[in-house]
């Protein structure tokens, strides 16, 4: 459940930050769209609406905050599955809510402003879904939002870190039907997040090429990730000769996305805009580079999926 | 010098993906970036139109775009389990190119959402 973040700057009067710095991480995300706009519904501007931030350590985006709740490292799966039984009106153990490094009043008051609010906005981090708990936080998260429209307007998004990684979720999506981590080795999708997820595949050596773009993980995957794209072929295609060109057979220099390169990219409430860029570069677009490998490989004898499974033979 | 103004550029650095910003370039450079904030600023003054980079690199080795796309296609053509890995700075229309392969090669294929 979510929804853009116009309808947040001219909505929310409740905006929850959630594992995120936005104040250091997305500056303008505050004075765009978040708590300093006056809206339609929201005439006050900063003044009508109410910011908290959860968090395990006090960011700088703590100074913006009405409210900041400091959870202890790795229990945020707790604090939400807390929130989800304060909102149903269950009874809670006290000593269960002073696990999370929370008061049980921290926690009610938190509830009880999440019900309140007119149309409340839950914004969550990779502080969020990046711990302990990883893709089980984002599921309560989500679940959290969802069950607060029983008593009022409630949504939730991801923070979403790089220029257009909304943008790989929404293509991959309305062509695949899944959103990432989409094995097509038998001729049709298969999706399954650990299985066929990027790390996962490289740590246990389960792909014998890689093709990189728009990406380095030559400087952040760990370490025997990078040893097999090392050791496996890998190309690379980028603006830049990064880390991973370096340990890469094939690296081709591309324009930079926005700007010596034009198209379409999404913003994180999945809102497509257009680029502008401003020069024009030397090298081809990705796009190009792209076509022209796919032209290449139509020239070699066709792939098959073998009928009897990749297992066979 | 003359520089050319490109009104609502947008910015891709992260995912607030601001579209108002105000940028004066000399042609090879961007030299202003009004509306942008500091990571934008950064963004946008650390990418040029310059040939900084090789056109490719085939082992290490100075090559053309033509050998390195040859060479792309072979490793990918000859390679049982390809991965086609990143998208997270590239715009949608590369992405789309990316299924194409992907599926032409019979790749697994991955964004950074996964990590």
């Amino acid at each position: 459940m979510s929804c853009t973040l116009g309808e947040v700057k001219n909505r929310a009067d409740l905006i929850i930050y959630w594992g995120g710095n936005p104040a250091e991480c997305h500056p303008r995300h505050f004075t765009k769209y978040t708590i300093m706009q006056k809206g339609k519904y929201v005439p006050n501007g900063r003044k009508g609406r109410t910011m908290v931030l959860v968090d395990i350590r006090e960011t700088p985006s703590a100074k913006a905050a009405d409210i900041f709740l400091q959870v202890r490292p790795g229990k945020d799966f707790e604090v939400l599955t807390l929130l989800r039984a304060i909102v149903k009106g269950q009874r809670i153990d006290p000593r269960a809510a002073a696990e999370t490094g929370l008061t049980l009043e921290q926690l009610t008051d938190l509830a009880d402003r999440m019900k309140r609010a007119k149309f409340g906005v839950l914004f969550f981090g990779m502080g969020l879904s990046m711990t302990r708990g990883k893709h089980m936080n984002s599921a309560a998260a989500l679940t959290l939002a969802a069950e607060l429209n029983a008593f009022t307007k409630f949504v939730a998004m991801p923070m979403r870190g790089h220029g257009n990684v909304t943008g790989a979720d929404v293509v991959l999506r309305y062509t695949t039907g899944y959103p990432f981590g989409i094995n097509l080795c038998r001729g049709y999708p298969r999706f399954n997040p650990g299985e066929f997820s990027s790390v996962d595949l490289l740590v246990r050596g389960d792909v014998d090429a890689t093709l990189v773009l728009g990406a380095d993980p030559g400087a952040t995957m760990p370490q025997p990730a990078i040893d097999h794209l090392a050791r496996t072929p890998t190309i690379v295609l980028d603006p830049k000769v990064t880390h991973t060109s370096r340990l890469a057979r094939v690296h081709i220099t591309t324009a930079a996305t926005g700007i010596t390169a034009p198209g379409t990219v999404y913003r994180m409430d999945e809102v497509p805009l257009p680029l502008r860029p401003p020069l024009k570069g030397p090298y081809p677009s990705d796009e190009e580079v792209l076509r022209r490998i796919i032209a290449a490989v139509r020239k070699k004898p066709a792939w098959e999926p073998d009928p009897a499974g990749v297992m066979a033979g | 010098m003359e520089l050319t103004v490109t009104k609502n550029a947008t910015c891709t650095f992260c995912g607030c993906v601001c579209d108002d910003i105000e940028l004066h370039s000399d042609g090879e450079r961007i030299k202003e970036t009004k509306g942008a904030c500091i990571l934008g600023q950064s963004w946008f003054k650390n990418h040029t139109a310059e040939r900084l980079y090789p056109a490719a690199l085939v082992n290490g080795r100075e090559a053309t775009v033509d050998e390195a796309v040859e060479a792309a296609a072979e490793f990918l053509h000859a390679a049982d389990m390809p991965l086609v890995y990143g998208l997270s700075n590239v715009t949608c229309e590369a992405t789309r190119e990316a299924v194409s392969l992907a599926e032409l090669v019979g790749a697994v294929i991955d964004s950074h959402t996964s990590l």
